[in-house]
């Protein structure tokens, strides 16, 4: 009985392999479904309509278009599209491979470095990422100081500029006094004398970019040579573009806000904060929004409580901060839901913790008017699936970025599709 | 690396050089020390007798002796004298082997040489012995006469011996070799066996070996005939006192789970076994003291915390403490707690009724006196310390019938101190090792003056004289609140590091720095007294020893 | 302040409780049993350390300590089949073949890691020997007894002897660097076979000489001792089950072959990333499989996983554990479980027996643990709504009985040991957008270092 029911699985998973694993855009109606907004409430047995992209009606009294392609989502919900807040997607495809990353240029002080440059559409990441509602991801380049800019994108597209989303910044990993894992032999003394040096450098090369942006003013770019790092300071200096200052010891995090507040940048986010919860306080106080993850994640000291780092999230948004979550990973980004429900069991509440992977973080990335909700208008950025996102039960059904309709396929479920009943097999004697 | 090179260098020069000394040979080799309060041995106490030294012997030791004419008197008016300490394990006067730096891997790491696996148990300390090694006058200095010494190495570095902390030559030094197969868990830097499971492994093997190899010479020696020829291993051969009993396995373990890691291979292997340097036993105590193995514990302590990190958090005002506040405070009176564990590490093994000597693997010759004193202020009696350092390494080592008390017979070991010896000011002003005396200054050193006042911020050009030659460096030193911050660097080492516990009181100027070349760390005490624009004082460079130091300071 | 009573009346009672057993009656929870269904408002009486009663309405015996659960899940403490918590060294790594080495001589149990992983409801895991060789060493199953000082303690007394073995990246790694074999998979294979020979001739030399020494007069040398090869002889009987580090196919089936020819049979593949694979060849030799729920793409080998890979092992009849092989992982195995309910539909139970009753199966203890069953240790995890829930969370944890975990009573800081020169304000930051070292290749540093200096772990 088991078998044939086994069979009949596979069955209607080759069928759904033997689609074309193209994305399809156009006019969609999904019907019959549970709407959760976000920023608007929760719609019951409701419709929502995609045309072009955008999310055209949403409501509990909507009419189906003609020529509208009905989905039914009977017993299903909607949510927009998670965004995380901070990965490596499309720079990295096998860790351990040089060959195949690209997320670490050379030098301490390279800020004109854009990962959006180098992120590969082709990675076999994306849809394995997708077709788990993760839709939207920040990815960043890492390395020393300023190691470069990092870039909000879809996880749909054929080209970076496809895929962008709108949104890019100045990763600056502000100075470390913290161990950076258990390979880290430091003494006590060389963290500080490390830490020492690169703030010297830091404020060398801040000081340099005022000049340059004084100069530039002055003559009006006439006055300046060629000078790729600080050009590529300049429009933080001038408050136009963000500034992601990453910075995860609490004593590394009051330095980093009192930098900021000396320098009075504008456009600030602070990110990792892994010991937030120790300054919540003065985060809040500062008004600068935070990035904060993993979640999942071991606390920073041996002595802290077991679960700080679940709980972290939680005790900085009961704070006042603006928090958004990012998984710090690669390969499985597919995880964002579950570090949010983590965050929401471990302190953060479920409608904060998705907000945190919404709303927030569109409005973090200043993309909120086209992401994060489900509101007419903005982008048609969504997923459907049977129940709490946050749930390993939950399996989501459906995905649209920006109104394509996303196979629901990956190489790990094509896998899954050829090898569940192998053939040939083994014959049991 | 290079810089580690030059530190390896320096040591050889150090050791060389000292050796250069000569002294003529005393008049005679009879001493009668009188008036002296003598403690024979823990609980044996007389006031005001004289003890006689005759070549090396006590000869005489109570109230009314008589002084043979040809002595030298010393009148030890009220003062203490005790038995000669007697250290269970050190490294005191052997000569550190050339240190080869850079060393590649080997082409098979798997399966390197014995040598090169730190594999060594036929190595005779011995034969590495300086008599002019300044750690030798160093230890004696702090009151001791005998310490159990052994080579460097890896995990078998080979046998220890026991020697006298005086004497011209190394065989005029030992009194006892082989007195036990030296062991350490640990492991050989990128080749077999690495880790503490493969040195805990290859030490099964190697022993099991050792046992079978030795009954079949035996079954060879008892009738040759038809019998394949034992092939001789040194290795092997090195173990057979120890399976014999004769000999027991001197085992550095200092931290807790060592000391239970070598006591699960004496379980498995039975083989008579000492620990030694231990330093966080008392959780062991039951289980050391059902193995009946011996004990050296370390005679080396943690630093106290000081004073401002003893405060701190414990605010006078009433202010609600922060988070992190209360965080600190528990966090540091955690961390005084450890501290006093270790203080009363040697009172618990008295509470257990273990018997314990000392050791002195780790523990700077200066600061035993103080180690001694916050063992007892931690609820070591006084009786059991002063056992520690006599009577019960004497039996340990079984050499009480030569050494351990003050009694007629013995070996003319003396420490001679002008109050008793436990007592806060106590210092020790004579020390007999062999019958020879050494006389101890009282150092008159500049007085640093407590009220002076200097100025030190700004930068200092230093000079330190080592064997290996003159070193120039430059310290810098900032105003930092009311205390300073400051940086060193030398010609060895163009890095600057930052200085710590920078502490002026007076003119008394003292501060710490870490060199770090790589993974090694030396950890370099200066201390110095400061007038107007000059300093001098000593500067101890981690195990490398001290050196005068002197600095001017840089016109503005 | 109240928490810092709390911290010394915790941390006190941890440390009274030696090789103690507990009595206790857990009333009133929903029981998983796991191998026996779900149990509705039903009491676990543990008396001295091992399940006695489990029913409902049980009066609790004068004295007993009761844990109301009224509301909670009830479910057999959590098995870990591959971690490398607690342990000092974890690779000796310096020779292709080192079975004669032994995790359990360097078991550390003050690592803070035992407690938060009781705090995610674990309390056994498989302290495994590193993967950086072909034949690394043995491994120790322990209970996650915090609080005891002596690592002797820790170990699961009665538990199967288990060795690693490593194959693929890892092991041709290592002998690239030193420029011995193995360099490729060929290379692992014959230092496998090599290794199996030798002891084979090993036990028969050895037969032979005891045999020999039994007739009267005897007179012969001994054959040489080699601890390292009496271990393999110890494979060779079946003494030891092979846990072994693979990730693809093609490694898996020759381990298995290599097996067959020596007539090993007791074998778990670690990892096993592409056991899905050849998931009808694992079900016919009868070797298991441990597995990550969701690790895939941190190198080439682990380059074509799927999540879905316990599933596909699971329904093919392979008996699949989802391990940690991570401090973080080892804390919340209930939520990995959960994870193949997204990729393959398991149900609950199904789930739920991947980090209990098949863990327990591929330690060889699964007549002590790995279920809730009359007879068995009182290993319980117990949580505030369903395991598999990501809401769920563990709130009392027992081992043998006594309560070595309890969210209500549970400090910051638990370390047992306190370092007396520690740096109180130095974090530790792990920061990496890739899961980018298995925890398998600790101790190996100095491969990526050839000027050595002073290492020595």
């Amino acid at each position: 009985m088991k078998k044939i029911l086994y069979v009949l699985m596979a069955l209607l998973t080759t069928t759904v392999a033997a689609q074309s694993p193209k994305a399809k855009s156009g006019l969609f109606a999904l019907t019959n479904a549970t709407l959760e907004t976000v920023t608007n409430g929760t719609i019951a047995n409701g419709t929502l309509i995609i045309n072009k992209g955008k999310i055209e009606a949403l409501g509990s009294n909507v009419a189906v278009p003609a020529g509208a392609q009905v989905i039914d989502c009977k017993g299903l919900r909607i949510y927009p599209g998670m965004i995380d807040g901070g990965t490596g997607i499309g720079l990295l495809e096998i860790g351990q491979i040089p060959q195949a990353t690209d997320q670490r240029e050379t030098g301490d002080v390279i800020p004109q470095m854009k990962a959006l440059t180098a992120i590969n559409p082709n990675s076999v990441v994306i849809p394995v990422t997708r077709v788990s509602g993760v839709t939207t991801v920040i990815t960043r380049p890492e390395g020393g100081l300023l190691p470069g800019q990092a870039a909000l994108v879809h996880m749909h597209g054929y080209t970076p500029d496809q895929m962008f989303a709108g949104f890019e910044g100045v990763v600056l990993n502000f100075p470390n006094t913290g161990k950076r894992g258990f390979f880290d032999r430091r003494t006590e003394d060389e963290i500080k004398r490390d830490s020492d040096k690169a703030l010297k450098q830091l404020n060398e090369v801040w000081d340099k970019a005022i000049q340059y942006h004084r100069l530039d003013s002055a003559t009006r770019g006439k006055g300046v040579s060629y000078y790729p790092e600080l050009q590529a300071l300049l429009p933080v200096v001038r408050g136009e573009k963000t500034l992601m200052v990453e910075a995860n010891a609490a004593k590394d995090i009051q330095a980093a806000l009192k930098w900021l507040a000396e320098r009075k940048i504008k456009k600030v986010i602070l990110t990792g904060v892994a010991e937030g919860w120790r300054v919540a306080g003065d985060i809040a106080k500062a008004n600068v929004p935070v990035v904060t993850g993993p979640v999942i994640a071991i606390p920073t000291r041996d002595y802290d409580r077991y679960d700080q780092a679940y709980a972290n999230a939680g005790v900085l948004r009961k704070a006042g901060v603006k928090v958004a979550l990012r998984t710090l990973q690669t390969e499985n980004v597919r995880n964002l839901p579950y570090h949010a429900g983590y965050a929401a069991a471990y302190g953060m509440g479920k409608e904060e913790a998705l907000k945190a992977i919404t709303i927030v973080p569109a409005e973090i990335f200043g993309v909120a008017n086209i992401l994060g909700s489900l509101e007419v208008g903005k982008n048609a950025t969504l997923f459907v699936c049977d129940g709490d996102p946050f749930e390993t039960k939950t399996q989501v059904k459906h995905v649209f970025i920006e109104g394509w309709q996303i196979p629901m396929t990956s190489r790990q479920t094509e896998l899954y599709d050829e090898f569940l009943q192998r053939e040939p097999g083994v014959s049991k004697n | 690396m290079r810089n580690s090179a030059c530190w390896t260098c320096l040591l050889l020069a150090l050791s060389l050089s000292l050796s250069a000394q000569d002294d003529l040979p005393p008049v005679t080799r009879t001493y009668a020390i009188t008036h002296v309060n003598i403690v024979q041995a823990p609980g044996r106490k007389i006031d005001m007798g004289t003890v006689v030294l005759k070549d090396g012997v006590i000869t005489a030791v109570g109230k009314g002796v008589a002084i043979p004419p040809e002595a030298i008197v010393i009148k030890a008016d009220s003062m203490y004298v005790y038995a000669g300490f007697i250290d269970g394990l050190s490294r005191t006067g052997v000569i550190r082997p050339k240190e080869e730096t850079n060393r590649e891997r080997p082409k098979d790491p798997g399966n390197p040489t014995p040598e090169r696996a730190g594999i060594t148990p036929q190595v005779d300390v011995r034969y590495a012995l300086n008599p002019a090694d300044k750690s030798i006058e160093d230890l004696r200095q702090a009151g001791f006469a005998i310490s159990q010494v052994v080579p460097y190495g890896g995990m078998l570095p080979g046998s220890g011996a026991l020697i006298l902390l005086s004497g011209k030559s190394a065989d005029q030094l030992v009194i006892q070799t082989k007195s036990a197969l030296y062991a350490e868990l640990t492991g050989a830097s990128g080749v077999y066996p690495n880790t503490v499971i493969g040195v805990m492994a290859k030490w099964r093997d190697l022993y099991r070996n050792a046992v079978q190899s030795k009954n079949y010479e035996s079954l060879y020696a008892s009738n040759r005939s038809g019998l394949e020829r034992p092939v001789t291993d040194r290795n092997l051969e090195a173990f057979y006192p120890v399976i014999d009993q004769k000999i027991p396995v001197l085992f550095k373990a200092e931290k807790l789970l060592e000391v239970q890691r070598v006591l699960t291979l004496k379980n498995d292997l039975k083989f008579p076994l000492t620990l030694a340097e231990v330093k966080e036993g008392w959780h062991a105590i039951p289980k050391i003291k059902a193995s009946g193995a011996s004990v050296f514990l370390s005679l080396d302590l943690p630093e106290e915390m000081k004073k401002d990190e003893k405060k701190d958090g414990k605010k006078k005002d009433d202010k609600p403490r922060t988070a992190a506040e209360t965080e600190k405070e528990q966090l540091e009176k955690r961390r005084a707690e450890a501290i006093s564990h270790y203080t009363a590490q040697a009172a618990a093994f008295q509470k257990a009724g273990v018997r314990f000597g000392f050791s002195m693997l780790n523990a700077k010759p200066k600061d035993v006196h103080a180690n001694l004193r916050r063992m007892i202020a931690a609820g070591l009696s006084e009786d059991a310390a002063l056992a520690a350092l006599t009577t019960s390494p004497a039996q340990l080592l079984g050499i009480s019938d030569r050494a351990g008390t003050v009694d007629p017979g013995k070996m003319a070991n003396l420490v001679i101190s002008d109050k008793p010896f436990f007592s806060e000011k106590a210092k020790i002003r004579y020390v007999f090792v062999d019958g020879a005396m050494t006389k101890l200054e009282i150092k008159e050193t500049k007085k640093s003056d407590p009220n002076a006042k200097v100025e030190i911020e700004g930068t200092w050009n230093t000079t330190t004289q080592s064997p290996q030659g003159t070193t120039t460096g430059k310290l810098v030193f900032k105003k930092d609140g009311s205390g300073y911050t400051g940086t060193a660097s030398s010609s060895m080492s163009p890095d600057p590091f930052p200085l710590k516990d920078i502490v002026l009181e007076g003119n008394a100027l003292s501060f710490k720095y870490t060199m770090s070349f790589g993974s090694r760390s030396i950890d370099v005490e200066i201390s110095v007294t400061v007038e107007g624009d000059s300093f001098k004082g000593n500067t101890s460079v981690g195990s490398f020893g001290s050196f005068p130091v002197e600095g001017t300071k840089n016109p503005k | 302040m109240k928490k810092i009573i709390l911290l010394f009346c915790l941390l006190g009672a941890l440390r009274g409780q030696a090789q103690d057993k507990g009595t206790v009656l857990i009333k009133g929870g929903t029981v998983l049993t796991v191998t026996k269904g779900t149990l509705e408002n039903t009491d676990v009486l543990i008396k001295d350390g091992k399940i006695t009663q489990i029913a409902k309405g049980i009066a609790a015996p004068a004295g007993t300590r009761v844990i109301d659960a009224s509301g909670l899940f009830v479910m057999p403490g959590i098995i870990d089949a591959h971690s490398h918590i607690a342990l000092d060294a974890i690779n000796e790594g310096t020779n292709a073949i080192t079975p004669e080495v032994h995790v359990a001589d360097a078991i550390n149990p003050f690592e803070v890691d035992i407690y938060r992983a009781l705090a995610g409801g674990c309390t056994i895991s498989h302290a495994m020997h590193g993967s950086a060789n072909s034949i690394g060493g043995q491994c120790q199953t322990i209970k996650h007894r915090y609080g005891v000082l002596d690592g002797e303690q820790l170990k699961m007394e009665g538990a199967a002897r288990t060795i690693k073995f490593a194959l693929g990246e890892n092991p041709t790694g290592h002998g690239r660097r030193d420029g011995v074999q193995p360099q490729t998979r060929m290379g692992v294979e014959f230092v496998i076979r090599q290794a199996f020979a030798e002891g084979k001739e090993y036990l028969e030399a050895w037969d032979k000489y005891n045999k020999a020494k039994l007739t009267k007069g005897f007179r012969g040398a001994p054959p040489a001792y080699s601890l390292r090869l009496e271990t393999i002889a110890d494979i060779l009987k079946g003494n030891i089950i092979i846990h072994c580090h693979s990730y693809r196919a093609d490694e898996i089936n020759m381990l298995m072959n290599v097996c067959r020819d020596f007539g090993i049979k007791r074998v778990v593949f670690q990892h096993t990333n592409e056991g899905f694979k050849v998931a009808p060849e694992l079900a016919k030799f009868g070797a298991m499989a441990s597995v990550f729920a969701d690790w895939w793409a941190y190198k080439l080998e682990v380059y074509y996983s799927t999540a879905y890979n316990a599933a596909i092992l699971a329904r093919n009849g392979v008996v699949t554990s989802i391990n940690s092989d991570s401090p973080d992982l080892i804390r919340h195995l209930y939520h990995e479980a959960g994870k193949t309910q997204k990729y393959g539909n398991l149900s609950d139970d199904e789930a739920l027996a991947m980090i209990t009753i098949n863990a327990a199966k591929q330690l060889g203890i699964e007549s002590r643990v790995g279920s809730l069953e009359v007879g068995k240790d009182g290993d319980v995890a117990i949580f505030n709504g369903h395991p598999l829930s990501i809401y769920g969370i563990p709130q009392i944890t027992l081992v043998d009985g006594l309560v070595r975990f309890d969210r209500e009573k549970d400090p910051a800081d638990m370390r047992l040991l306190v370092d007396p020169k520690e740096t109180i304000d130095i974090p530790t930051i792990h920061k990496a957008t890739t899961h980018n070292h298995e925890n398998c290749m600790q101790n190996m540093e100095w491969l990526l270092n050839v000027k050595m200096f002073g290492l020595n772990r």
